[in-house]
């Protein structure tokens, strides 16, 4: 009843204070943004747009978990830097600071004409504005012999949830001197720099435990994110432990036996006796039936982050082809705020500036011994273009890597609270 | 009788800059709202909640102090390597408008 009450009186207020300028919205009504996906992306751009508009916007953010696990800082966690509670975060912020309505539901298809959402229960929300942030499905076919059913065997805890929790207890669990096999995905996928920081802090595990372990990295790549720095950071925390191996050498993963563990290669079969396989991946299902990808990704208008199928939806994070920035949490949030304050514009009136994109990506290599890469970037007609960068030197002095990685964990608070607090 | 009017407002304004706003009068083409947009850059890593450990707070500091500190990284006086691209792009009227936001936070 009061929350009745409460958007009677902000409608009112709204529909005074904007009705010279925009005379098209509705006595009372408030004009209205779906978000799809809570994540980097989805929970930003609903903060935003609330927090913004100051109640002259009613938004809907569905969701289909009730706390979102961060991808960033899941390597932590293996490296046992991180509790795994430490990166579970929930909608509460969102609802009851910014007057979000919470839809915990998956979110089935989306009728475009209609501009309407159908969810799970049957309902169906409509919308003035859809952003959809619904982050990546796996491709598992796409590594021949990688299933659902096989990533119990060999995690590739590259979506949010349980995963990573089963990959570090078969880390932890792995034979004395055993092998580990990883598997990371060919370009694009969320994350370039994750797979080897995933390496690193699972080497770290070993350092610890299990010291004459051995990974081998089987690459579908022949280079990767900060090649340098990770293999500068091998050679020196972890010596001997980590081999890589390029697409050139080994000539393709023909096969992969999760029964046996077993990867085939032209160059050998390698035997593991724990595993990651991160497959191929492609924009969340919900921005295909959208309508809203071409092939598997969703292009996007730079200036705004509209989908260029329909300039109702807005794609966000690692859905959008969003060149050249990278698949990252950072970029999503970033992109985020650029498509709140475009959505505000168009809903009521209200300044839109100039976009401005930013990412920076920090990796851990060992105990404070923290790595980095970013860049700005700005919309041009085509693309999202990079202006200028910085990258982590290799042999940098121990204090500016600790100071990197403690830079890190401020990064991690900050975001984290700007898309739920 | 207009003409009173304005000069009654910029009396009215010198008044206003000179004794309230005394430590902002230098900035030029300052608009809060536009300094509003930019912090939203800010706070994916400077917790606006001011909680974060490992990068400063920035809320709550004087606006002089604040200009000086964005100018030693855009000049590269100081060492930071995304500080210093978070201040390669900021120009003056950004630089001001974030300094009168900032100012106008608790
Ligand atoms: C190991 C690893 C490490 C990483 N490290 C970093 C890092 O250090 N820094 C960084 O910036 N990024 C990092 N990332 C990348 C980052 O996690 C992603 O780029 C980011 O989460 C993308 O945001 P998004 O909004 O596109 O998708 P997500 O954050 O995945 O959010 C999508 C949300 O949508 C929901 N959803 C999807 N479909 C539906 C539907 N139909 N109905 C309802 N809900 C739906 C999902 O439940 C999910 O919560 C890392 C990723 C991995 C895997
Ligand atoms: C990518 C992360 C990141 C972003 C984005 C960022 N900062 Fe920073 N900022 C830092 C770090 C890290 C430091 C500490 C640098 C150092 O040690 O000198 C810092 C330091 C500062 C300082 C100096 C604080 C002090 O007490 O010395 C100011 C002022 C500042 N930032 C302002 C801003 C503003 C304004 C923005 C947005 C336009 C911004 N920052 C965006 C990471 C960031």
């Amino acid at each position: 009843m009061t929350k009745i009450k409460r958007r009677t009186f902000v409608g009112l207020a709204a529909a005074s204070t904007t009705a010279l300028s925009m005379p098209s919205i509705a006595f009372g009504a408030l004009p209205r943004v779906v978000v799809i996906g809570g994540g980097a992306g989805g929970a930003t751009a609903a903060k935003y747009i609330a927090k913004d508009s100051k109640g002259a916007i009613d938004v809907t953010l569905v969701e289909a978990s009730k706390r979102y696990y961060t991808c960033f800082f899941s390597n932590l966690y293996l490296g046992d830097f991180r509790t795994y509670g430490s990166i579970g975060h929930n909608y509460y912020g969102l609802a009851v600071n910014h007057g979000v309505n919470m839809v915990h539901e998956w979110a089935l298809s989306v009728n475009n004409a209609a501009k309407k959402v159908n969810l799970g229960s049957g309902e169906s929300i409509s919308y003035d504005k859809l952003v959809i942030s619904p982050g990546i499905d796996l491709k598992f076919e796409s590594v021949n012999g990688y299933s659902a059913e096989a990533q119990s065997k060999m995690p590739h805890a590259w979506k949010s949830g349980t995963q990573v929790q089963l990959l570090k207890n078969q880390v932890k669990g792995m034979k004395k001197g055993g092998t580990f096999v990883m598997v990371p995905p060919p370009n694009p996928y969320r994350c370039p720099p994750g797979p080897y920081e995933r390496v690193s802090m699972i080497a770290h595990q070993f350092k610890k435990s299990n010291p004459t372990a051995k990974i081998v990295i089987l690459d579908p790549k022949n280079k990767f994110s900060k090649q340098g720095l990770f293999m500068e950071g091998w050679q020196k925390h972890y010596p001997g432990m980590i081999e890589w191996i390029n697409a050139e050498t080994h000539g393709g993963i023909k096969k992969i036996n999760a029964a046996t563990m077993e990867f085939e290669t032209d160059l050998d079969t390698f035997k593991a006796d724990a595993a990651s396989v991160v497959p191929a991946q492609r924009a969340g299902r919900i921005a295909m039936n959208a309508g809203v990808n071409k092939g598997d990704w969703c292009p996007i208008v730079p200036a705004s982050m509209q989908a260029q199928a329909d300039e109702n939806i807005y794609v966000l994070g690692d859905a959008s082809i969003a060149k050249s920035m990278p698949k990252s949490g950072f970029s999503a949030n970033s992109q985020a705020k650029v498509a709140a304050n475009h959505i505000r514009g168009s809903l009521t009136g209200s300044k839109v500036f100039t976009p401005r994109f930013a990412n920076t990506c920090w990796s851990l290599v060992a105990t404070n011994d923290g790595i980095k890469v970013g860049a700005n970037y700005k919309a041009t007609g085509e693309k999202i273009d990079k202006t200028s960068g910085f990258i982590s030197k290799t042999g940098e002095d121990s204090n500016l890597r600790k100071a990197t990685y403690e830079e890190s964990i401020g990064w991690y608070s900050g975001i984290t609270s700007d898309m739920f607090s | 009788m207009k003409s009173k009017l304005v000069l009654l407002s910029i009396v009215f304004s010198l008044i206003f800059t000179n004794s309230i706003f005394a430590d902002q009068k230098q900035l030029v083409g300052a608009d809060a709202d536009y300094g509003e947009h930019l912090f939203g850059e800010c706070v994916t890593c400077h917790n606006s909640t001011g909680l974060g450990k490992g990068i400063p707070k920035i809320t709550g500091m004087k606006t002089n102090q604040f200009i000086t500190k964005i100018l030693a990284y855009k000049s590269k006086e100081k060492e930071n390597a995304v500080m210093q691209m978070v201040a390669e792009r900021l120009g003056e009227e950004e630089i001001n408008s974030l300094a009168l936001y900032l100012s106008k936070l608790k």
